[in-house]
Order: structure tokens, then C-alpha cells, then sequence
């Protein structure tokens, strides 16, 4: 699955790989954000923190017409007001999304995975 | 007197005067915002984040220091709004681990407290951004952590706290480019200073003077935002309090009768007792003043106390909100198709309408309407279908939002500029389908060219071009592509980019600020240039915008 974007000199195609790169590194420049998690978190352990290259595992792309929808499964610090941070992913994913891509976005789905506790 | 300590008393005053301080302020820490998403809500973001803070303090009524940081702290946290709030209630988070249990704070422990707070802070970020308020909060607590070795003296480490933050502020552009390029500090930095300058004014017991004040520019900005806003908050007339909208400049250095010492305070606190929406600004030779008011006489006369009137205006806002109110009404009468188009400005209202938009949205740079704003005029027309022209890349994004929720078919033409959403209506055809409208109106929208002329409000480099403050911009398709300190020159430079061989017509639409007179000028000064071009020229009355200009 990929995006296309239609212009009138061709067709763009750009795929998951590389939303999901920019929807991660939106995602973990966010104060709060101490990592990405991945989608399957059975398979793939419970607390695990991705690393840049494995971004993918922690983002869903669906795409319809110009328009995407983007799951984003991540991890908070502990005391950290989990809505707002929330709130503070998905403004930065749609805004990067738009500025780096020109892609809209019609939703960000943030997934709060898990919770770190950072040592006080 | 050396303070050795601060008691929950003092602690009271800190946090009181650090949250009025930065809610006075929130405007201005708003303009500042372009990282990391540029949305303009900083200052508010924080001040309601503080606020949350101070009302838990507020309703605490333990006498130690530790217990009021704890209800800070929780206050804080509950109330966090945007990335700015939720990192100052982590700092402040720190600063109650610190002071847990205590029952004042001597110098030391404050600064300890404030180190503590950006430990907690930079542990729940990946990868810290410097240049933002994180940097400004560590030089800060280091500042004040360096004092408090030297000396006991608490009132010494706040403003030791107070001038780190400071000079952390001001290397902020050169850390982070983004801030560099549009020329600002930070935004949450300066709100974090905001908050840390009203400890020390609790600290100390007094108010500082040094508030923020705009220049004559950023003045008429607010003021367009300001009367956009009345306009935009759909009150009935008659519940208008204070009717008449109300400029005076005063010039300071003529002398006058009795002439009274000017001190703006003074001048504002009085003002402020005539009436609302009070906007007040001074150099040494002139005062500039907006407001709201029943009484235009008493204004003036006080004004005249301090030197000599230069302009003077007086609007009467029940009128005008009539005249809005009603023209809105007049269209009442229910069409079959409906178009939509947000613009701002009599003349370009009055094109629009010539070409058949049935209403019209005010709105455009200084403010965008909502997307509840399209879906009342979308109900308010009475139609089974209608189209909304945009007509500014801000506002796509929420018509196509109010399209979505909307219980009749609506079709969105993306135009970005005035000139595209003037070109696509020419397409318009009301038998048609919404679809086959908007495919219509949509591939005219590449034959025109849109340009834009006004005025740079800071010095800044954009796509290459140096921006003086106060020249002259020449705007192509959104980019900034031109930079004079002439209108005129600037204009006509403009216009040169934005032609082709296949080039024929130019339309320009002169606003507030310009007059036919300038427009005819570009003209002729184009005329001498080019062969074999026609032209057009309206008068826009847009704010903002000295010209705009289409070329087909």
C-alpha cells in the first residue's frame, strides 16, 4: 500500500516506509514522547522501544483518494498528562505530514502503548 | 534587608503575579510561535496551563512552602495544555520533588529546586531540541544554581534565575534556524521568562513597568483583529455597550495650554475607565490610541491634556454592525445553489457579489473563519447545494471540514488567493452539478497568477529574498518574491515576475492602504514595459493587502 498523489505532470507514488518515518520521527520530536511502540506488541514484546529504522512497525497508513489515516502507537513518560501529549502527536504528525508530503491527513490515532517510568 | 527565605506568603505572591504576568502577555508569546508546529497558541497554551496551577495553590491552604508546590505541581499537570504547557508542568513537577515537605525555601534550596525541575523535564524528551524553552529553563536554573554558592540572598538567585533566562532567550534564533529565519525567540522560552520575572516580582513586591509593547504596525494588526472578532462574534446590535469605535494620535512634543506630564500607565488606566477594547501605544512624540466608548468627547479632551491631536476617527459600530447584520439578512431569501466566499474588504465584497456569490464570509490573512463560521452561512443561505470559495490556503482545510458535516451537498474550490476565487466564479453554473462546478471552477483556477502586495512587519530572509521591515512585499502564489522599499517599484516588480508570453489581462485591486492614483502609476510604469496588455482596476477597500493583482 501506498500513497498517490495526482498531479498534472504524473502520478506520485510514496510508500508506507516513508510516511511511516515522517509520522515517527513527528511523533518522538514531541515533548513526552520516550519512544515508538510497535503495533503488535505480543509478537514483538510489550515495553520494546523502536529504533528509527523499525518506525514502521508502530505506524498504520490507510489511504483513500488524496487523504490518509495514520495510527500511531507510542510511549509516554510516567507523569505526564497523557491526553495533551496525545493531543501534541497527532497536531505535529498532521502538521509535518502536510508540510513535508503535502499529504491532508483525516485522522491521527494515537495508541499510548505503554507508560515509562522515568527514575525520579 | 537580605530576604533569607521565602514562606508560603511569598510563595503565594510568586505564583499569583507569574500567572498575570504571563496571561497579559499571552497575546504577544502567541506571535512569537512558529516551532514545532506554528499554530499561534503558545501564550495561551501556558497561561491556562499556569493558571490550572495557581487555582489548586490558591485553594490549598497549608502554610508550608513543600504542600503549595504540590498543589502547583498537580495544578500544573491537570491543567497542561499544548507542548509548552505540558514541559512547564514537568519543570515545575522537579521543583516539587525538590521542596517536597518543606515549610519555606531558603536560596539554596530554590536553586536546587529549579535544577530539579530541568532534570525531571529533559528525561521525558527523546531527543531535546535546543533552542527552545528547555534551554532557556537549564541556562536559567544553572544561573541561579551558581548564585546561590555565592550568596544567601534569595531575592540575588530569582534575579540571577530571571537574567539566565533572559540571555538564554536571546540565543535562541541562533540554535534553532527555524526561529532564525522568521527573526523571533522562542515562543515558550518567553513565556517561561514571563513566568519567572513574575516570581520575582512577587519576590520583590512590585510590579515591573517593562510590559510588552507593540509598534504602530503590530498596533493596526490587532485593531483589524480586533473589529474581524466583533464583527465575527454575531451579537445582536443593541447589545453593543460601548458604540463608538474611537482613534486618536496624540503628538506629544506640541505644546497645548496646561499641558499635563505624560506617563502611559496613567494614560491607559484612565482610558480603560471610558470604555473597552482599549489599545495604547506611545514613542516620546506621539500616542496612538483605540477604543471602544460611549463618550468619543471625553477622550478626546483628556488626550488633549498631553499635547496636540493629530488623527482623529470616530466609527459608530452600532451602524456598521447593522449594515453587516442586514446585508447578511438580505440575502435571506433562499437560493436553489448557493456560493460562498470568504473575503474581506467592501470593494472586493461588492466584485464577488457582481459575479454572483450570494454570501460572504469576512475573513481572510488577519482572520480565518472557523469552520462553524462556513457551516452558518452554508445553513443561513437556505440552499439545497452550494459552493465555498476559500479563497485563502488557511481556510481550505475547514471548509472542507464544514462540507463534511454539512446536511446539503457542498463542493469546495480550493482557491488559495482572491484573484483565483474572482476567476473561478466566471466558471460558475448554477444548473450544473456541484461536482461538474467544482471540476470547472477548479482547472481555471491554473490560467491565473495571483499576486500580493504589502507591507514586511520584521526583517527576515525568505526564499532568498532580504526583507527589510517596513518595505514593501511582492507575494507570487504565496511566495515572497519581491522586497522594495517603493510601493510602486515593488508593484511593478511584482507584476514582471508573474508574466508569461500567454499573459493578457491584469487586474488590480487597490486596498485600504493604497488609492487609484498609485494603481494608475503601476499601470502606466507596466504600459511602458510590456506590449499589447489590458488592464483593470477596482478598489478592493481589503485590509492588509496595498494591492492585489491577477494576471490571466
Amino acid at each position: 500500500m501506498a500513497v498517490k498523489i495526482k498531479t498534472k505532470d504524473g502520478l506520485i507514488d510514496i510508500s508506507n516506509g516513508v510516511i511511516a518515518t515522517v509520522v515517527g520521527s513527528a511523533a518522538t520530536s514531541n515533548y513526552g514522547v520516550v519512544g515508538m511502540a510497535s503495533k503488535n506488541a505480543i509478537r514483538d514484546g510489550f515495553d520494546g522501544i523502536l529504533n528509527r529504522a523499525n518506525y514502521k512497525r508502530g505506524v498504520v497508513v490507510k489511504s483513500e483518494d488524496n487523504e490518509i489515516t495514520v495510527d500511531v502507537y507510542i510511549i509516554i513518560g510516567y507523569g505526564l498528562k497523557i491526553s495533551e501529549v496525545s493531543r501534541n502527536v497527532q497536531n505535529s504528525v498532521k502538521f509535518n505530514l502536510k508540510n513535508q508530503l503535502g499529504i491532508n491527513t483525516k485522522a491521527v490515532n494515537v495508541i499510548v502503548q505503554n507508560v515509562k517510568v522515568l527514575d525520579e | 534587608m537580605v530576604l533569607k527565605e521565602i514562606d508560603s506568603k511569598k510563595f503565594r505572591d510568586m505564583v499569583r503575579v507569574a500567572t498575570h504576568r504571563i496571561g497579559r502577555n499571552a497575546e504577544f508569546v502567541n506571535s512569537l510561535n512558529v516551532f514545532p508546529v506554528p499554530d499561534g497558541d503558545t501564550g495561551t497554551n501556558m497561561n491556562l496551563t499556569i493558571e490550572s496551577g495557581a487555582k489548586a495553590v490558591a485553594e490549598n491552604p497549608s502554610t508550608k512552602v513543600g504542600d503549595l508546590t504540590e498543589s502547583l505541581s498537580k495544578g500544573m499537570l491537570m491543567g497542561a495544555r499544548g507542548n509548552s504547557g505540558v514541559i512547564s508542568s514537568q519543570l515545575f513537577r522537579g521543583f516539587y520533588k525538590a521542596t517536597q515537605g518543606m515549610n519555606t525555601l531558603n536560596a539554596q534550596e530554590l536553586a536546587n529546586a529549579f535544577t530539579n525541575g530541568v532534570a525531571t523535564a529533559y528525561k521525558a524528551v527523546m531527543k531535546p531540541v535546543e533552542g527552545t524553552i528547555l534551554t532557556v529553563a537549564r541556562v536559567a536554573a544553572q544561573e541561579g544554581a551558581n548564585k546561590a554558592n555565592e550568596t544567601d540572598d534569595v531575592e540575588a538567585v530569582m534575579k540571577a534565575i530571571v537574567e539566565g533566562a533572559k540571555k538564554s532567550l536571546k540565543t535562541t534564533p541562533d540554535l534553532l534556524p527555524v526561529l532564525k529565519q522568521v527573526g523571533v525567540v522562542d515562543s515558550g522560552g518567553q513565556g517561561l521568562l514571563f513566568i519567572y520575572e513574575g516570581f520575582l516580582e512577587g519576590i520583590l513586591g512590585e510590579n515591573f513597568a517593562d510590559q510588552y509593547q507593540p509598534d504602530a504596525g503590530e498596533m493596526d494588526e490587532m485593531i483589524n483583529a480586533m473589529h474581524h472578532q466583533s464583527v465575527q462574534s454575531q451579537l445582536a446590535t443593541q447589545d453593543i455597550k460601548n458604540g463608538y469605535c474611537t482613534e486618536i494620535m496624540v503628538d506629544l512634543t506640541a505644546d497645548v495650554p496646561n499641558k499635563q506630564p505624560f506617563n502611559l500607565e496613567e494614560f491607559r488606566k484612565h482610558l480603560s475607565s471610558l470604555g473597552d477594547s482599549l489599545l495604547a501605544v506611545s514613542d516620546d512624540e506621539v500616542a496612538k490610541v483605540h477604543i471602544h466608548t460611549e463618550h468619543p468627547g471625553s477622550v478626546f479632551q483628556y488626550g488633549k491634556q498631553f499635547g496636540q491631536l493629530g488623527k482623529i476617527k470616530i466609527d459608530n459600530m452600532r451602524i456598521q454592525h447593522e449594515t453587516i447584520v442586514n446585508s447578511n439578512d438580505e440575502k435571506q431569501d433562499s437560493v436553489d445553489f448557493a456560493v460562498i466566499a470568504v473575503a474581506s474588504g467592501n470593494g472586493i465584497r461588492k466584485l464577488f457579489e457582481s459575479e454572483g456569490v450570494n454570501r460572504i464570509i469576512s475573513g481572510g490573512q488577519t482572520m480565518n473563519p472557523s469552520t462553524q463560521d462556513i457551516i452558518d452561512a452554508i445553513k443561513k443561505s437556505g440552499a439545497k447545494k452550494a459552493i465555498v470559495l476559500p479563497n485563502n490556503g488557511n481556510i481550505v482545510m475547514a471548509a472542507k471540514q464544514a462540507a463534511e458535516v454539512s446536511d446539503i451537498p457542498v463542493g469546495i474550490v480550493p482557491t488559495k488567493t482572491i484573484s483565483q476565487g474572482l476567476t473561478a466564479m466566471l466558471s460558475f453554473d448554477a444548473d450544473s452539478s456541484v461536482d461538474d462546478n467544482v471540476k470547472n471552477m477548479t482547472e481555471d483556477l491554473e490560467t491565473v497568477v495571483s499576486g500580493e502586495v504589502t507591507q514586511a512587519n520584521r526583517d527576515t530572509v525568505i526564499n532568498e529574498v532580504e526583507v527589510h521591515k517596513n518595505d514593501y512585499l511582492g507575494i507570487v502564489d504565496g511566495d515572497i518574491r519581491v522586497d522594495d522599499p517603493d510601493l510602486i517599484a515593488a508593484t511593478v516588480k511584482m507584476v514582471g515576475k508573474m508574466l508569461d508570453e500567454d499573459s493578457e489581462i491584469i487586474t488590480i485591486m487597490f486596498g485600504r492602504d493604497a488609492n487609484k492614483d498609485q494603481a494608475e502609476q503601476v499601470q502606466a510604469q507596466l504600459e511602458k514595459k510590456y506590449d499589447g496588455l489590458e488592464f483593470e482596476i477596482h478598489d478592493g477597500g481589503q485590509p492588509v493587502y496595498h494591492f492585489l493583482v491577477s494576471v490571466e
